[in-house]
C-alpha cells in the first residue's frame, strides 16, 4: 500500500510542510527499489524510516535528498535539505575544521562559523574534541562529529541515514540519548533511516515502515505497535510467532504470551535462550510454536501458557498467504 | 677510483670557489625543474581531477594514455619537438629551438603525464564517501575539487616530487631542444654530459655531485611539506 499524505502530528506546526514525496518511484539500474511512496513531513517533526535490509530505505533517502534521481513522482522541500550519509568519512583535519568546512560548503559566513561549530559540538557532547585530528577519534566520536556537520548547517530538512550504524551498544545508547534533544532543538523536519526498531521508538514522532520498496505503514510509534495495519508489518515489528487459537489466528510477540500454570495452552520448551535479565523460551504447542519471555527457565520442559496480547490475523489479509 | 676522488676534490673546489658558471647552471636547472613542474601542475591538475574523480565513458582509455605517458622516452619527445621547432616547421615562427623557452616546453611535456597519471591515482584514493558527503551538504564542484586535492595531498606531492626530480636530471630532451648552450639553456645534467664528452671527467663528476646535492635538498624540502611538518609550522594544518 502507499500511505496518503498525512496530517502533521500532534505538536507539529499545522500547515508547515517541510518535505513532501509524491508517488515517488526510484530505480537502481532497471530495478525499481522504491515504489510509489507518498510521505509528508511537517516542520519540526521527526519521522523514522524502518524496514528490513534491502527494503529501499537508503535509496528513498538519497532520492529525497536529490542525490539519486526520481524515476517517477516528485520531491518537494521547503527550504534547504542537508543529508548525513551512513558512511562516516571525515576530512584529514581537526574536528573543528571538519564542521567549519561543512558550514563553508553550506555558505555560512566565516564570522558565524566558529560559534555555530562550538554550539553544535557542545550539543552532541564532543566540544572537548574540537582540536583533535579527525583521524584520532573513536568510532562513536567520529559518528558524533559526522552528525554535527549536518546539524551545524541548520537545515530546514535533515535527512539522516542510519546514524547509529557500526556503534557498540554503549556508544549507540549514549548517542540515542544525545541525538534526540539535538534533533528537537534543531527545529528541522527530520527523516531518519534506522536499522533498530527501538531507536525509532526513542527518536521519532512518527514511524514509516518500508517493505519491498513500498510504504507499508505510517503512524505514531505506540499506535503502530498496538495496531499494525497488516500482518507483514506486524511480523516486521516483532510479532514473529503465529498461534492458531480456537477464536482465530493471532500473531504474537514474546511479551504477548506468559507462563501461567493455570493457562489454557499446553506446550513443551524446545529451546532456551539465556539473556542478560531473563530467558527466551521457544515453546511448541498444538496451536504452533511461540517465543515466550520469562524471568527464569522453568524446572521442567512441560509448561502452560496464557495469551495476553497479540495481533489477530484477518483471514482475508493477503499478507497471511 | 681516482676519478671519484678527483671529482670530489673538484666539486669541493668549485663549490667553495663560488664559480659563477656553476651558479648560472644551478639557476637554469632550478628554472627548468620548477617552472616546468608549476606549468604542468596548472595544466595537469584539472585533468587529474577529471580522471581521478570523474565517472564518464572513456575514462579508462584516458587513464591508460596518461600512464603510458610516464614511459615517454625523453629523447623522442626532444626529437619530435626539435623537428617541430625547426624554422620551416609548424612551431618555427615562435623561434623556440635552442632557447630556454624551448627547453621549458619540452620539460613541461615530460612533467605533464607525471602530474596527470600520479595525480589521478592519488585522487582516486580519496574516499568517495567523503566527497559524496560534501555534495550532500551542498558543496559545489570547485569545493569538492579543493577538498579532494587537500585529502590527496600526500600523493599529489609525490607526483610533484617525481616531476621536479625529472626536471632536475633531464638530459635528452634538454640537449635536443636546447642545444646544450652554455650560459643559455645548459642545465647541470646536460653540462655534466658535455664535460664527459669533452673528456673532462673530474669536472663532469663534480657537476654531478652538485646536481645530486641539489636533488637531495629539494626533495627533502618537498618531503617535509609532504609529511605535513612544514605545513604545521606555518599553522595551516587545521
Amino acid at each position: 500500500m502507499s500511505a496518503d499524505i498525512t496530517p502533521a502530528p500532534p505538536g507539529a506546526p499545522a500547515g508547515l510542510t517541510a518535505l513532501r514525496l509524491d508517488a515517488l518511484t526510484v530505480r537502481r539500474g532497471r530495478r525499481p527499489v522504491v515504489l510509489d511512496v507518498d510521505l509528508t513531513l511537517a516542520a519540526g517533526e521527526t519521522v523514522a524510516l524502518i524496514g528490513p535490509n534491502g527494503a529501499g530505505k537508503s535509496t528513498l533517502l538519497q532520492a529525497a535528498s536529490g542525490l539519486l534521481p526520481a524515476h517517477r513522482g516528485r520531491v518537494t522541500a521547503t527550504g534547504r535539505t542537508a543529508t548525513v550519509l551512513q558512511d562516516v568519512r571525515l576530512a584529514r583535519r581537526s574536528v573543528r575544521a571538519n564542521v567549519e568546512l561543512a558550514l563553508a560548503w553550506w555558505g555560512v559566513p566565516r564570522r558565524e562559523r566558529r560559534r555555530r561549530v562550538e554550539d553544535t559540538l557542545e550539543l552532541l557532547g564532543v566540544a572537548h574534541l574540537a582540536r583533535r585530528p579527525a583521524g584520532a577519534l573513536s568510532g562513536g566520536e567520529a559518528r558524533r562529529v559526522h552528525l554535527a556537520r549536518g546539524l551545524a548547517v541548520r537545515p530546514d530538512v535533515l535527512l539522516l541515514d542510519e546514524p547509529f550504524a557500526g556503534l557498540d551498544p554503549q556508544a549507540h545508547e549514549r548517542l540515542v540519548l544525545d541525538l534526540g534533544p539535538a534533533l528537537a532543538a534543531s527545529g528541522a523536519a527530520v527523516l531518519v533511516v534506522l536499522h533498530e526498531r527501538r531507536d525509532a521508538w526513542a527518536l521519532a514522532d512518527r514511524v514509516a515502515v518500508l517493505l519491498e520498496g513500498r510504504l507499508a505503514a505510517l503512524d505514531a510509534p505506540e499506535r503502530l505497535l498496538a495496531a499494525p495495519p497488516s500482518a507483514a508489518v506486524a511480523r516486521f515489528l516483532g510479532y514473529e510467532s503465529e498461534l492458531r487459537l480456537p477464536d482465530g489466528s493471532r500473531l504474537v510477540r514474546d511479551v504477548d504470551v506468559v507462563l501461567d500454570p493455570a493457562g489454557p495452552l499446553g506446550g513443551r520448551v524446545i529451546r532456551t535462550l539465556r539473556r542478560e535479565h531473563d530467558v527466551r523460551l521457544h515453546v511448541a504447542t498444538d496451536a504452533g510454536t511461540v517465543w515466550v519471555a520469562a524471568p527464569l527457565a522453568p524446572p521442567t520442559p512441560e509448561v502452560r501458557l496464557r495469551v495476553v496480547g497479540g495481533f489477530p490475523v484477518d483471514a482475508a489479509d493477503p499478507d497471511l498467504a | 677510483m681516482r676519478f671519484f676522488l678527483d671529482g670530489l676534490a673538484e666539486a669541493w673546489r668549485i663549490i667553495v670557489g663560488g664559480e659563477p658558471w656553476l651558479w648560472q647552471l644551478v639557476g637554469v636547472t632550478l628554472q627548468v625543474a620548477l617552472i616546468s613542474t608549476a606549468v604542468a601542475l596548472v595544466l595537469g591538475l584539472p585533468v587529474a581531477l577529471l580522471l581521478g574523480l570523474g565517472r564518464f565513458r572513456g575514462r579508462g582509455v584516458l587513464m591508460t594514455l596518461a600512464n603510458a605517458g610516464l614511459g615517454l622516452p625523453p629523447v623522442l619527445v626532444g626529437l619530435v619537438l626539435a623537428l617541430l621547432m625547426f624554422p620551416a616547421a609548424p612551431l618555427g615562427r615562435f623561434q623556440l629551438l635552442f632557447t630556454l623557452k624551448g627547453v621549458l616546453i619540452a620539460q613541461t611535456l615530460l612533467a605533464l603525464p607525471v602530474i596527470v597519471a600520479l595525480g589521478a591515482a592519488a585522487l582516486r584514493e580519496v574516499p568517495a564517501g567523503l566527497l559524496d558527503q560534501a555534495r550532500a551538504l551542498h558543496a559545489g564542484r570547485w569545493q569538492v575539487g579543493r577538498l579532494a586535492v587537500r585529502e590527496a595531498r600526500t600523493g599529489l606531492l609525490a607526483a610533484i616530487i617525481a616531476a621536479v626530480g625529472s626536471g632536475l636530471s633531464e638530459v635528452g630532451a634538454v640537449v635536443l631542444v636546447g642545444g646544450n648552450i652554455e650560459g643559455v639553456d645548459q642545465t647541470l645534467a646536460s653540462a655534466a654530459l658535455q664535460r664527459v664528452e669533452a673528456a673532462r671527467f673530474s669536472e663532469g663528476l663534480a657537476i654531478g655531485i652538485v646536481l645530486l646535492g641539489l636533488i637531495l635538498v629539494i626533495t627533502a624540502l618537498l618531503t617535509l611539506v609532504q609529511s605535513g611538518r612544514a605545513l604545521r609550522r606555518v599553522g595551516t594544518s587545521s
